[in-house]
């Protein structure tokens, strides 16, 4: 029969083949729509933690009062009271009638807002007898009615604020004393307790994490290169090398909960406890770093493996044949050539410890830390969290305004993964060689 | 405490020797750098200042000279730290009188106690709230040795006995002299191997060749450390789950169907794995049942169809989803799925479901978060596939699907398996994922709609918090990561072996 | 076969009859930059074997994979002119390659069994376009295939052993009887020997003489002695081009093309 002509039999088959590749274009089309979602979940739930509510007052700096708050045992109180006479007159000057009492300054403003003050007015003493205009950081449920995560339905059973409270707020933000801004403390600050979620941030935990990767590595690099050049280079075919390749193929697959379980035996409950070195405790960086860096070792030795393995013959041959030992050929030609695909593969590695949380939690590393780290010695084993940590925590406070916490410290970290994600790729395109 | 040394971690924590470990390591460089120069030189010398005319270049023996300084004094180091307080604490053990320990006291507890009182006096002489005298002199009837260590911020859980004072006294003592005569010892290493290092230098000594033996020894004991690392995870898991079953019966662990901890709860309580492991295959297999699917046609689809510019833009956008840590997925699913399964299926909907968290919600995210994985290695896979297969199908007149479905993907089949089997051992050591999506309570039901929990996310809730390590409820965790360990090897070993016999089939 | 009613193709040409089973006329290939095939006329006859001969690198392959499409599966490929089938023009929008590849069977360079077993690597081809009604009709099929090929007596008690067990020679002509089993009309064959021992070369070669009873065969090989000894006409290509076409006799003995002649006197190659 004429080839012009599709057969009933070709016709089916066409049929079938473009079903075929449809399901191909629907799974890709699925897996797209997930990562759509899942990125809008994020930035939708998560921007809100880079916001922050903020009442403008004019504060007067009495000297008076301000002494004798810092005479007192309770020294926030009196700033805070400063605070509250300072607001209800700029109320009242704005014409606003509500009168604002304790109960409605407490469920307006942060519990930090004191403090806030009390720092400005020790950083600036010059101050003291004007008047300043601060921003002082609205509650947390202020913040969420300003986010539209409170409503005036939500707080029916809510005994911190009332309706009546978030008319006060309207009025307020119809006045211009109450508006939204970029949160820096967020990015900055530390954990802070239970109850005031507007006051926390991300700066401590970012802090761990540094102090964990660098550990990461600083073990890794050297480690893995040294064992990548072993095996590339000089290991004979024998069944120690075997055993060795198939022991870092199979570590690479070992769920990272066990490196968990391995660091607190083998570093917090033999090393720290059994023979009793002090830096190796439970929530020190030194110990997250190096619980992450067995973790991320397998990965990095594979990829170091592969870049030196990219490194033509031609080039050791050609050191060999004016007189280098192996050992020079290696290390000055070989090395130096494969670097920057070690780097790539180095920093890809890192970013997958830089994310994992399963061996942070068995290790303690799920610390309250309110306090800020300072000097470089206890930088590696003063108790710390680290970002996903930082994200847990708050995630298992359960509650609306953690969870945006939670969501923003995602968006932080995801930052920091794109980023490097992103050097990893532009070291991999610049340096990138065509034999 | 020394400010600089806690960098480097003061090693010897209860080093009352002389010499902090930071200080000793100090000095060692400096020999080291010490034994360059007089190596370099000496060499040169033996030339009469010729560099020609020395078998290797000056620098390899000034190389060999630091090296021969460092090599055998620091592993003395490391060995001494880590034996030294184990033979010291057996010591005491020994001397420890009966009764301290008959009184429902284990040595282990009373160990503790004794190494905190005396780190304490350390901290106290430290601080300057004690004199070094008074430390070795002190005594329970005239000083309340609790307060004077909370002063010093070390905290004691009960009044400290005058036996427990005494034992930490002679901890005191056997550490400092410990520490005394390992650096003594570590010193005369050091010395000793700078003497010999300069002595054996001359012009016809081959330096180039010693120093690079020694950075080969080196390098291969770099490769050792995936070896060590195993060999830690085994012991890890091995001793504290050996513990466990001296304390708890084994057939009730494996073979148990309710899972119930309850602290204090004794040998007692079940902590049976069966409905653990059960929730673990659930969320698998819905897990599984997801990415599959998906994951194979997407790489199919990349792989046979898509052209290059395609691929080229798909694949990394796929990468993204593989990229985002698994805490991410974990409030994906605690706040974003579980909440919308609950509209439709839970009291308001259709009534099977009681909360966010199931086994639902958990498996199905996680099989969001396989699809990268199952889709680059099937993409792998079936690139791997010989074109001559694909163009002989193609030639007798097939169509591309019935050209994949027919010829590449049975060729392809071995390796496909190798890689649902590996993303199988993912899903069931994945953590942070089930810990928010998937429950806290063991449960054996079919329900998949209903919240379980599985076994890494009880590995989790049990070693974190304040987590007594004596206690079964406790201890069952390593049992648990033993279980998990073993499990993933096996599937991980299978899947190695299946893909590497289907790889050299078609290389 | 049925006559094709000449309605249903109405802005058909009717086809012209001929006995040139395949016309070429002016056909051009690029791949990407290169230009692999320069104005190619051939004309192929059917019942006949046809050797395209050439050093390598001369488009001989490319030129023989335009014939079943087969260079559609290659992205940068681009083919131009004109390919009749039996008077049809096979790169015809409404024609479907794997209608053409129905009848036009190839066999490849490396004998590239499916990993399945022999009788599924023959029924392959039946299955697909449906040439069986029952599984008798396929046995037979297969059966009819593997003889054609000089196979059935060695493998037929083995017939669901995998295929990528047999040894080289009788993959090769595994593959030719797969190709056989869809009955095709032309079948096209890439140096179905290169890969081959000479032993299963000589095998191989008898049975394509065989092959010529029923299909139009056309062979590109390497070895001008075995063009010279399975075919009836030669084809020599050289750098893209068509130098000479003629009687495979004629072709060696006495080349009109000075090209020719000095390819198979050994000094181009």
């Amino acid at each position: 029969m004429s080839l012009y002509l599709e057969s009933p039999r070709t016709k089916k088959r066409n049929a079938a083949e473009r079903r075929f590749q449809s399901y191909g274009l629907a799974a890709i089309a699925a897996a797209l729509f997930f990562l759509v979602v899942l990125l809008g979940q994020i930035i939708g739930n998560g921007s809100g933690a880079f916001i922050q509510t903020r009442l403008t007052v004019p504060v007067t700096l009495d000297a008076a009062a301000i002494e004798k708050a810092e005479g007192s045992m309770m020294k926030t109180s009196g700033y805070r009271k400063l605070i509250v006479a300072s607001l209800s007159a700029e109320m009242q000057a704005k014409g606003i009638e509500a009168e604002l009492d304790s109960k409605a300054a407490k469920a307006l403003l942060s519990s930090g807002a004191p403090n806030t003050l009390r720092q400005h007015v020790l950083a600036n003493p010059a101050d003291i007898g004007s008047t300043v205009t601060l921003k002082l950081a609205g509650s947390s449920r202020l913040d969420g009615y300003m986010k539209g995560r409170v409503t005036r339905e939500s707080i029916s059973d809510d005994k911190a604020i009332t309706p009546a409270h978030l008319d006060l707020a309207d009025e307020l933000i119809g006045v211009g004393l109450l508006s939204k801004g970029f949160n820096w403390g967020f990015v900055t600050g530390n954990d802070a307790s239970d109850l005031r979620p507007e006051q926390s941030g991300m700066g401590q935990s970012v802090l761990g994490s540094l102090a964990m990767m660098l550990v990461v590595l600083a073990v890794c690099l050297p480690i893995s290169v040294a064992a990548s050049i072993y095996l590339e280079e000089f290991a004979p075919k024998n069944k120690l090398t075997q055993f060795i390749e198939v022991n870092i193929s199979n570590l690479a697959a070992v769920p990272s909960i066990v490196f968990g379980i391995l660091a607190l035996a083998a570093f917090i409950q033999f090393g720290g406890g059994t023979i009793g070195i002090e830096a190796f405790r439970a929530s020190a960086p030194l110990v997250g770093g190096l619980a992450l860096s067995l973790m991320t070792l397998p990965t990095i030795i594979i990829a170091t493996r592969a870049a030196l393995k990219a490194v033509p013959q031609s080039m050791r041959d050609a050191a060999l044949g004016v007189g280098a030992s192996k050992m020079q050929a290696v290390f000055h030609h070989v090395l130096p050539l494969a670097m920057p695909g070690i780097m790539t593969g180095t920093i890809i590695g890192l970013a997958a410890a830089l994310g994992e949380t399963a061996p942070l939690l068995l290790i303690g590393m799920v610390a309250f830390v309110q306090t800020d780290i300072s000097g470089a010695t206890s930088f590696f084993t003063d108790p710390n969290v680290g970002m996903p940590a930082q994200i847990y925590i708050w995630a298992t406070r359960a509650d609306g305004a953690w969870y945006e916490r939670a969501w923003g410290g995602i968006i932080l970290l995801l930052i920091f993964l794109a980023c490097m994600n992103i050097v990893a790729i532009l070291l991999r395109r610049k340096f990138e060689r065509r034999w | 405490m020394i400010g600089g040394g806690r960098l480097i971690g003061r090693l010897h924590s209860f080093a009352g020797g002389d010499m902090s470990a930071s200080t000793l390591i100090l000095v060692l460089i400096a020999l080291a750098a010490l034994g360059f120069f007089l190596g370099r030189s000496r060499a040169l010398a033996s030339a009469s200042g010729n560099a020609q005319a020395l078998h290797s270049r000056p620098h390899f023996y000034g190389a060999n000279a630091a090296l021969m300084v460092l090599i055998p004094s620091l592993a003395l180091f490391a060995v001494w730290t880590v034996v030294a307080p184990l033979s010291i604490k057996a010591d005491i053990a020994q001397s420890v009188p009966s009764g301290l320990v008959d009184e429902g006291k284990s040595l282990d507890l009373l160990m503790t106690d004794v190494r905190n009182v005396a780190e304490g006096l350390d901290r106290a002489v430290v601080a300057g709230a004690l004199t070094s005298d008074a430390a070795l002199s002190i005594d329970t009837e005239t000083t309340d040795v609790r307060a004077l260590l909370g002063g010093v911020g070390v905290a004691l859980g009960a009044n400290v006995g005058p036996e427990v004072l005494k034992l930490a006294k002679t901890y005191r003592a056997k550490s400092a002299s410990s520490s005394n005569i390992m650096t003594g010892l570590v010193l005369a290493a050091a010395m000793a191997g700078l003497a010999f290092a300069f002595l054996r230098t001359n012009k016809d000594f081959r330096a180039r060749n010693t120093v690079e033996a020694t950075v080969r020894a080196t390098l291969i004991f770099a490769a050792m450390v995936a070896i060590l690392t195993t060999v830690g995870i085994f012991f890890a898991l091995i001793f504290n789950t050996l513990e466990f079953f001296q304390l708890y019966n084994w057939k009730d662990y494996l073979f148990g169907t309710t899972w119930h901890p309850h602290s204090g709860g004794g040998s007692d309580q079940p902590l049976g794995l069966i409905p653990l492991l059960w929730g673990t295959i659930y969320i698998s297999l819905i897990a599984l049942a997801v990415a599959v699917p998906i994951g194979l046609f997407a790489a199919i689809y990349l792989a046979e169809y898509a052209s290059p510019r395609v691929r080229g833009t798909i694949k990394p956008l796929l990468e993204v989803l593989a990229g985002i840590p698994s805490i991410v997925y974990g409030l994906f699913a605690l706040l974003t799925v579980g909440p919308l399964l609950l509209k439709v299926f839970g009291n308001e909907g259709l009534g099977w479901m009681q909360g966010a968290s199931s086994v639902m919600t958990a498996g199905l995210v996680m099989g969001i978060m396989l699809i990268p994985f199952v889709s680059s290695l099937s993409d792998d896979i079936i690139t791997a596939v010989p074109q001559a297969l694909r163009d002989g199908s193609l030639g007798l007149g097939a169509t591309p699907s019935e050209t994949i479905r027919q010829v590449v993907l049975p060729a392809a089949l071995p390796g496909i398996v190798g890689a649902i089997i590996l993303a199988t051992s993912r899903a069931i050591g994945e953590t942070m994922l089930v810990v928010f999506g998937a429950g806290a309570a063991g449960k054996l039901s079919l329900n998949p709609f209903e919240a379980m929990t599985t076994v890494t996310a009880k590995i989790v809730s049990q070693l974190t918090g304040d987590a007594d390590f004596t206690a079964p409820e406790v201890l069952v965790a390593y049992a648990l990561g033993t279980t998990l360990f073993v499990v993933t090897l096996c599937l991980n070993v299978i899947a190695q072996i299946i893909v590497s016999k289907y790889q050299e089939q078609y290389s | 076969m049925f006559d094709q009613p000449s309605n249903l193709a109405p802005q058909v040409e009717t086809p012209v009859t001929t006995d040139h089973k395949i016309t070429a006329e002016n056909v051009n290939v690029h791949y990407g930059d290169t230009h692999a095939i320069k104005d190619v006329n051939v004309k192929i006859d059917d019942k006949t074997v046809t050797a395209f001969i050439g050093p390598s690198g001369c488009g001989k392959s490319t030129f023989l994979r335009c014939l079943n499409r087969m260079n559609d599966t290659i992205d940068i490929c681009r083919v131009s002119g004109l390919i009749e089938l039996d008077g049809e023009d096979i790169n015809h929008a409404k024609v479907d390659p794997v209608q053409l590849r129905a009848k036009v069977g190839m066999v490849f360079q490396k004998p590239n069994p499916f990993p399945k077993s022999i009788f599924d690597n023959v029924a392959y081809g039946p299955r697909i376009h449906g040439q069986a009604a029952n599984k008798a009709e396929l046995d037979e099929i297969v059966e009819k295939s593997l003889r054609s090929a000089a196979l059935w007596k060695e493998v037929k008690d083995r017939l669901h052993a995998p295929g990528t067990g047999l040894s080289g020679g009788q993959q090769q002509r595994l593959c030719i009887a797969r190709a056989v089993a869809t009955a095709p009309e032309v079948l096209l064959m890439d140096e179905p020997c290169s890969a081959l021992d000479p032993i299963a070369t000589a095998q191989v070669e008898e049975l394509i003489d065989e092959l010529r009873e029923n299909f139009s065969v056309v062979i590109v090989t390497h070895s001008m002695q075995q063009a010279a000894r399975v075919s009836q006409k030669t084809a020599f290509f050289h750098l893209g081009e068509l130098v000479e076409f003629g009687e495979t006799g004629q072709i060696f003995t006495n080349p009109h093309d000075s090209r020719t002649e000095s390819y198979i006197t050994g000094r181009i190659g």
